[in-house]
């Protein structure tokens, strides 16, 4: 191919610390990678050189914690952020838990690398914890005869399987176990509907929509009362004939006024 | 496998119900699950196995008598329990606090360790005994509002808000007794060389 270029080992030594900062044209870019891939002795040398490149730059820009000399300089350039020891103790679990806002945080690390009395604190109070857990890890074991003593000052007998259940009251725990779903909200409407069902099949209400027909009752009774006065006023013999009908359920016939 | 976290849901709650229809061996389950438990927990407070042991039994009684309290709604079957168990032991730490005729004399010296054998030699096990002792004894020498919010916190692993509502003092408050107890502690178990600095 026309565009493709090839270059030897001298040259790609050469070309190595431009191709690492990315500066070749685009053919001399390809045929440096490509010499890299053919020859072992020139990839094994561009990962050495990269591995050199990644150790200077951690040189240059040390991710190390705050040194005394650094913790010194600024103490005794910016005083009043100085912490005292007693301050120090009060953020230290709040250290530890990771919640020590910025700027307390620093003022606490400087206190920390210059205060020699405080300086191992952090460290014992994590090894006792550390110990206080790894104590708590050996349980003592449970005093003979304690778990008799707890049976019979409770239940009355050591012998607890001896004890059972009457039907009696496993039906009433079992009652009490059902009041759960009852009140869940959502089964309402389903308790509202069979309620209406028991209703209607029992006759309690009527087809009508009324409790035991109540409205088409007493529009009969309405209706008879009317004739009967009616008939009473005008002389009406119906009326009295309709009076001899037995009584609407629920009412009755005032014989004295008769 | 921890015993309480098998009766963590429903089976905590149908122990419960069995309990309260009278049935024995449900109640032995529930004893036998949380006694070792309870018994530790009121060791760290008393220091004393005799009576950590009647505070053991204590706790049950009071536990037996609250069963119709229980409800799985409000939480299961271990957090209810251990929640009343520290209640009482608390109380009683504090009660024992007031009136220092009644706290258990410093038997801490007396009373054997049944520690569990993990392995290692007699040697080894001595050494873990004396350790175990001696941290006991670190811990008693803290003062008493000190020494509730550590063991609560590092021994019981309680959330700071579980130890605002078990002990009802602020959180600002038990966040400063936890760190003050855990510096007092580590300064005496340097000054015992129980932690090597």
């Amino acid at each position: 191919m026309e565009n493709e270029k090839l270059i030897n080992c001298t040259e790609f030594e050469t070309h190595l610390t431009d191709y690492l900062d990315k500066t070749l044209d685009s053919l001399t870019n390809k045929a440096v990678a490509a010499h890299a891939l053919k020859c072992p002795l020139c990839h094994s040398l561009l990962n050495d050189v990269k591995v050199a490149l990644e150790v200077c730059r951690e040189i240059a820009d040390p991710k190390l914690a705050l040194t005394k000399l650094e913790a010194g300089i600024l103490s005794a350039t910016m005083p009043d952020f100085a912490m005292s020891c007693e301050e120090f103790e009060t953020h230290l679990t709040d250290y530890l838990d990771g919640f020590l806002p910025a700027s307390v945080f620093h003022r606490w690390e400087r206190h920390a690398c210059l205060c020699s009395s405080c300086e191992d604190l952090p460290g014992e109070v994590v090894r006792s914890i550390a110990t206080v857990i790894s104590y708590k890890s050996d349980e003592l074991s449970l005093p003979e005869g304690l778990h008799a003593k707890i049976l019979q000052s409770t239940i009355g007998t050591e012998n607890a399987k001896a004890m059972k259940a009457s039907r009696f009251s496993q039906f009433g725990e079992w009652l009490r176990s059902l009041q759960f779903p009852i009140s869940i909200p959502q089964l309402a409407p389903v308790a509202m509907m069979l309620l209406l069902a028991f209703m209607v099949v029992t006759q309690t209400v009527s087809a009508d929509g009324s409790i035991s027909g109540a409205y088409q009752k007493s529009f009969e009774l309405a209706r008879q009362t009317y004739q009967e006065s009616s008939g009473i006023v005008f002389g009406d013999k119906t009326g009295e004939q309709k009076s001899n009908h037995e009584p609407i359920q629920g009412t009755f016939v005032n014989e004295e006024k008769r | 496998m921890n015993v309480s976290s098998a009766l963590a849901t429903s089976e905590g709650a149908d122990l419960v119900r069995r309990c309260r229809a009278g049935d024995g061996s449900a109640w032995e389950e529930i004893v036998s699950a949380f006694s070792r438990r309870i018994f530790n927990l009121a060791f760290r407070f008393t220091s004393s196995v005799e009576t950590a042991e009647d505070l053991t039994q204590d706790v049950f009684i009071r536990v037996y008598k609250s069963l119709d309290q229980y409800d799985p709604k409000h939480g299961d079957l271990p957090n209810w329990l251990m929640r009343l168990a520290r209640n009482l032991i608390i109380d009683d730490y504090r009660h024992r606090q007031r009136n220092p005729q009644n706290t258990y004399a410093e038997d801490v010296d007396d009373h054997t360790f049944h520690l569990r054998a993990v392995g290692g030699g007699m040697q080894k096990e001595m050494e873990r005994r004396e350790i175990a002792k001696q941290v006991q004894e670190g811990i008693d020498k803290l003062p008493a509002d000190l020494k509730t919010c550590v063991i609560l916190r590092d021994i019981e692993e309680m959330s700071y808000q579980e130890i605002v509502e078990i002990l009802k003092i602020p959180e600002g408050t038990v966040k400063s007794r936890i760190n003050r107890g855990r510096i007092e502690l580590a300064k005496i178990l340097r000054r015992m060389r129980i932690v090597n600095m």
